[in-house]
């Protein structure tokens, strides 16, 4: 749906990006993750317009550009006016029909739990309700693209759980979304891509499925230090690896575990935990960020 | 188009008057109506009232487009910009919001300004709008690119510096010439040391130009683009406009129209990095 290529962003003598090239897929929910300072928010703010690049394109692949939701991180809003208020203003900024503001209202207010709070003044509005208005003035007007930057930021779990359901049932009906977040297990269950940033630079980029099924190894632990059988279990293969009393096979040589595990036992080893692991996203994050 | 500019419009011009500062711009409107156009004094003279009313119209014009603008750069305005088709829309409706809302300010010292005296002036006061709007609008974009919410870079320097330049050559064109001339002068002698005699020749030339009375034609030359404001006060003054003189209005049109556009380009091609 949208081309990012070779964005480059100097702030002064900050470079917040620095060559980015992502693709973000039509359909697709796209994480960025990445410490603070990484260019997260930078890359979102150009992919909304609101940023120019200094070198490189942002440009829409196929049909021209979409109308894009944008939820900031900051949860700033006009706080005198009331939430219905602020809704059907930005539905008249949607092209929605007169008409129809006040069902698109009532629809994004309901998607997100907040038509309780409708008539409230913005000021008055909880951090939880203020994230929730944020994401439902992303859905007025049916974005096809949706930008959405901490998304469940200041949300407690019930709040977090609810705006996940919202991302997934949007994800179904086909929505393109880029999810920006520090909470691994957020990205974890709503993306089907994964981009990590680190210094303004891309330093990972992989599907979420494929990302997490890299790498799958079993981990043995004994009661004994395994340093003196280290030679002989390398020999079997270069994937099994010693450290202290922990035992990994990785890759092909999990296929080993089975004589693996009957040698230990035979040279008087108890097994004391045996454990077939996949990679995790912290994992992915750490190595990527390092 | 016309629907979302009207929607940010009408959004822009309630933040303004709900708030402390659309209240004090009201009170500041009292208080030049009482101070200027006492009630017991009646009716003032028509020059005055044109003249008055009309340079509060402007100086409010400046003031309530900076209120808008600031207001209008705030990091709330995020959702909202990125989902127009182009951010002009957004800088035509700071225009259109502060030329509204000025408006009311002005119209509302124009009808206080009648109060209690007699009422030969009413059919004029219809006439006020039309002639003052071109300032305004004028005021208006002046405004804008004193803002941060246009400026881009050095551009209000370059603005507002070439417009002080020029004020500053108009005025004073005794002055300005000989030191002008004696600029060049010292100028030209450091072409003569470096040798680029065909520079320093023609710099020469400009200095006896400006030596047998070019500085006045170059202070005159600066003076024409404030021609427009001369014509609308000698009019006001005069009771009526000349043939001449009606296209004034028309002119400060096109300039507001030319530093619009300049403004769009700015606004449309600079970071948007509003305040939170």
């Amino acid at each position: 749906m949208i081309e990012i290529r070779n964005i480059t962003k100097r702030f002064y003598t900050l470079t917040a990006l620095d060559n980015v090239s992502v693709s973000i897929p039509r359909g697709e929910v796209l994480g960025l993750l990445g410490p603070n300072g990484a260019g997260k928010t930078t890359l979102m703010k150009i992919v909304a317009g609101v940023l120019q690049p200094d070198g490189g394109q942002v440009f829409p692949n196929g049909q021209g550009w979409p109308l894009v939701g944008y939820k900031p991180e900051r949860l700033l809003f006009p706080n005198q006016l009331r939430v219905r208020q602020y809704l059907e203003m930005v539905a008249g900024l949607s092209n929605i029909p007169r008409q129809r503001i006040t069902q698109a209202v009532q629809t994004s207010l309901e998607q997100v739990n907040l038509q309780y709070a409708a008539n409230k003044r913005i000021s008055a509005c909880s951090k939880g309700m203020r994230q929730r208005l944020g994401l439902a003035q992303v859905l007025i007007g049916d974005p096809a693209l949706l930008l959405l930057d901490e998304p469940s930021n200041g949300l407690d779990p019930e709040g977090q759980s609810d705006i996940l359901e919202v991302i997934q049932s949007l994800h179904a009906a086909g929505k393109t979304l880029v999810i920006s977040s520090h909470h691994l297990h957020e990205i974890t269950q709503v993306c089907t891509q994964l981009v990590i940033l680190n210094h303004g630079q891309v330093h990972y980029r992989n599907s979420m499925a494929e990302a997490l099924a890299v790498r799958p190894h079993v981990l043995l632990r004994t009661d004994k230090d395994l340093t003196a059988v280290q030679d002989m279990l390398s020999a079997l293969h270069p994937d099994i690896r010693v450290e202290g009393t922990k035992l990994l096979l990785k890759n092909e040589a999990m296929a080993m575990r089975r004589p693996v595990l009957a040698i230990l036992l035979n040279m008087g080893y108890d097994i004391l935990h045996v454990e077939q692991k996949r990679i995790t996203l912290a994992e992915i994050y750490a190595k990527a960020v390092q | 188009m016309t629907r979302r500019i009207w929607v940010l419009t009408t959004f822009l011009l309630h933040r303004l008057f709900f708030s402390l500062t659309g209240v004090i711009f009201v009170i500041i409107a009292l208080v030049y109506w009482a101070v200027l156009f006492p009630p017991q004094q009646g009716t003032p003279d028509l020059e005055n009232y044109f003249l008055i009313v009309g340079a509060f119209g402007a100086g409010m014009t400046f003031l309530v487009a900076l209120s808008i603008a600031s207001r209008a750069n705030e990091a709330a305005n995020y959702p909202l910009v990125v989902r127009l088709p182009s951010r002009v829309e957004f800088l035509t409706a700071v225009l259109l919001s502060t030329i509204v809302g000025a408006g009311l300010l002005q119209l509302l010292v124009a009808a206080l300004a009648l109060f209690r005296g007699p009422t030969e002036l009413w059919p004029r006061i219809m006439e006020i709008p039309p002639v003052w709007l071109a300032t305004n609008i004028l005021a208006a974009v002046l405004a804008m690119h004193a803002s941060d919410f246009v400026t881009a870079g050095w551009s209000r320097v370059y603005v507002f510096g070439l417009l002080a330049f020029l004020l500053l050559g108009q005025s004073s064109s005794t002055t300005l010439a000989p030191w002008l001339a004696m600029r060049l002068n010292n100028l030209s002698a450091n072409f003569v040391q470096q040798g680029w005699y065909d520079i320093a020749n023609f710099i020469n030339k400009a200095v006896s130009w400006l030596n047998i009375g070019g500085g006045e034609k170059l202070a005159d030359a600066m003076g024409f683009l404030f021609w427009p404001f001369r014509a609308i006060n000698e009019a006001v003054l005069a009771g009526s406009f000349d043939a001449n003189q009606a296209l004034a209005p028309a002119v400060m049109l096109l300039y507001a129209t030319i530093l619009f556009m300049l403004a769009a380009d700015l606004f449309a091609n600079k970071d948007l990095d509003f305040i939170e």
